[in-house]
């Protein structure tokens, strides 16, 4: 233990000394930043619509040019070139264009472009429904219920931070690893470190734990000037060094296939494009499928997610701790026999 | 100190190989030189010995450990000069030997006294990156002796350096020589692997093709002939004496006695020559 404590604390001078370091910090503060004072706490998901409304009985509902009401904005135009040009400066606003032919009230939506079949299907029957529901005969029947009814959402600001974590430890842990291991081959002090009474697991060891170090300090710096002390940071701080140990290993063990950085750069990129993916699933809940789950990087996103809820589960994020550790040793194993053979060839 | 038997290595691990078939032996306390131009299979060879290429066929024991079941304890023994200076450059030079020092098991040498060895005690602490390539060559040179190794493998360590660094160098091995070290040198100077070596082997498209010391390789190969340089009527002139001719020795007899000899010296060959007479290839 001692020997792999005096690599650590070489490594610890070469880490501050180095680029590397300097860059994960440099991430943090941006990400930092842009939270700060960019991302505001939630967005504004209010709809507006802009409408020139040539019916005079529906103009007259309206009191004012501007109506507001339950995330709904409605700005009305005095013709159909205002109202165009006002869609075209605000390209999440929709156009309404209300008039008379034949007798009847025609509704004619005016839309940007972009929105798909299912958009403008919606926007159709939005109209519809409100239509109907103007019928004497009409009664809303219309429930909704959710199969899980306490479910809690993070703030749309403590909601980036899963993914940032999740890049920070594990995908940036993957690639910065394997940077340092091939600078050390390259500079030759690999050889020099090779012809010591030293095992080659104290290498591989002092290298993640650096990972974790780096890891440990960036995340928290970014996580307490985001959430202050909400959270749990016993788990917090077993998730960043499960997910972070698990990353770095997961770099070794691609690093032992290669001689070279670039060499080793498609098989690295693949795999953190691979990870990526869980981070659909994150964004987008509807879209998991089956597979998506086994992706090592899909309970990670969603652990930090438990951490970061009032009521997140416990034991989930206790589970993926224990789980993602104990993958870390099976595969620090196996990278360990592999750089037994391939450290210097 | 070494055994090395029908040792073969393959880089694309089939029949093409870097070291074909090669065997020696090497005793304690013998400097032993391996000599070849590059590409000959000298580093191979002692890449296999020092554990940093796996021994693929063959049997190899180094400082009585078998290759084959490596042993990490056994770089307690050992110390390796690599040819290419490979230190850490973002540390000072003596971070990087106190670091090293400690990696030992092992009575280790006082890092501060290395440098000063290497004439490096005045920049002991600033940093190897700002170090030239003859300063950081002997700070990879005085690291491999941290652990006094009785083993030590030195791959061309005068190579590149200035005489009068590559003299001080070649002083250091002969101390350590003296000092009962085993000595793996290889080089492709013959000069220092004439000056140093107790035997040496040339090593050609990764086979041995002799092994002997430089003295016997010189009587074998040498021509036992003596050049005089004499004055005859005011003018030099300059004649060859076989000493196997017994008119050519006794003429040489009369002229040492009576003649006036402004210089004479024995017509030894040099190893560059014995090499070249043996593989049919020149050193570079």
């Amino acid at each position: 233990m001692k020997k792999l404590w005096t690599t650590f604390i070489k490594d610890v001078k070469l880490s501050y000394s180095g680029l590397y370091f300097y860059i994960e910090i440099g991430m943090a503060a941006i990400f930092l930043a842009v939270m700060l004072f960019v991302v505001p706490e939630n967005f504004d998901k209010t709809q507006t619509y802009y409408a020139f409304i040539e019916v005079d009985e529906i103009r007259d509902e309206f009191d004012g040019r501007v109506f507001e009401n339950d995330g709904t904005r409605v700005e009305l135009f005095d013709d159909r070139e205002g109202l165009e040009q006002a869609l075209s400066k605000k390209r999440s606003a929709v156009g309404l264009h209300v008039y008379m032919e034949d007798s009847k009230p025609v509704v004619e939506f005016v839309l940007q472009g972009y929105e798909g079949p299912e958009m403008k299907q919606m926007l159709k029957q939005t109209v519809e429904g409100g239509l109907l529901a103007e019928l004497p005969t009409y009664e809303d029947l219309t429930t909704v219920t959710v199969l899980e009814p306490g479910t809690e959402r993070l703030s749309d600001r403590v909601s980036m931070l899963p993914p940032y974590l999740v890049i920070n430890v594990a995908f940036m842990g993957l690639f910065v690893i394997a940077a340092y291991v091939f600078l050390d081959k390259e500079e030759g002090v690999i050889k020099a470190f090779a012809v010591t009474p030293v095992k080659v697991w104290h290498y591989l060891a002092s290298k993640i734990m650096i990972m974790a170090v780096m890891g440990l300090v960036t995340s928290t710096l970014v996580v307490v000037s985001l959430v202050g002390f909400k959270i749990n940071y016993l788990l917090f701080f077993g998730l960043i060094l499960s997910f972070n140990v698990f990353g770095s290993t997961l770099g070794l063990l691609i690093t032992s296939f290669f001689d070279s950085m670039t060499k080793a750069m498609g098989a690295l990129f693949l795999s953190i494009f691979i990870l990526v993916f869980a981070g659909f699933s994150y964004f987008m809940p509807s879209f998991s499928p089956v597979w998506i789950k086994f992706l090592p990087s899909y309970p990670m996103f969603f652990s930090f997610r438990e951490l970061f809820l009032e009521n997140g589960d416990t034991g989930f994020i206790i589970q993926n701790i224990l789980l993602f550790l104990g993958l870390s040793a099976v595969l620090f194993a196996y990278t360990n026999l592999r750089f037994k053979k391939t450290l210097t060839v | 100190m070494i055994s090395v038997k029908n040792l073969y290595h393959s880089y694309t691990h089939d029949d093409v190989y870097a070291v074909n078939n090669v065997s020696f032996e090497i005793a304690k306390g013998e400097v032993f030189g391996f000599l070849g131009p590059s590409g000959a299979g000298k580093s191979t060879t002692q890449g296999v010995l020092t554990g940093l290429l796996p021994l693929q066929k063959g049997e190899v024991t180094v400082a009585g450990y078998d290759m084959r079941r490596r042993n990490r304890q056994m770089f307690n023994k050992i110390g390796v000069s690599f040819e290419q200076s490979n230190v850490y450059n973002k540390l000072t030079a003596l971070e990087n030997l106190e670091f090293y020092k400690k990696l030992f098991d092992v009575k280790t040498e006082d890092p501060m006294k290395l440098l000063e060895i290497a004439g490096l005690s005045e920049v002991a602490k600033h940093k190897a990156g700002t170090f030239s390539k003859g300063m950081k060559h002997r700070l990879t040179f005085v690291r491999s002796m941290l652990n006094n190794p009785e083993l030590w493998f030195l791959d061309e360590p005068t190579t590149g350096l200035d005489p009068a660094i590559g003299r001080q160098i070649i002083d250091i091995v002969k101390q350590k020589k003296s000092e009962g070290t085993t000595v793996f040198l290889t080089t492709h100077n013959m000069n220092v692997a004439d000056e140093l070596c107790d035997r040496i082997a040339f090593i050609i498209d990764g086979e041995i093709k002799l092994i002997d010391s430089p003295r016997n390789l010189k009587l074998q190969f040498g021509e036992k002939l003596v050049v005089v340089d004499h004055i005859v009527n005011g003018i030099t002139k300059r004649e060859q004496f076989s000493l196997i001719d017994p008119a050519d020795m006794a003429r040489l007899n009369t002229l040492i006695s009576t003649g006036q000899i402004e210089m004479m010296h024995t017509k030894e060959a040099t190893l560059e020559e014995i090499f070249i007479k043996v593989t049919g290839r020149g050193l570079e």
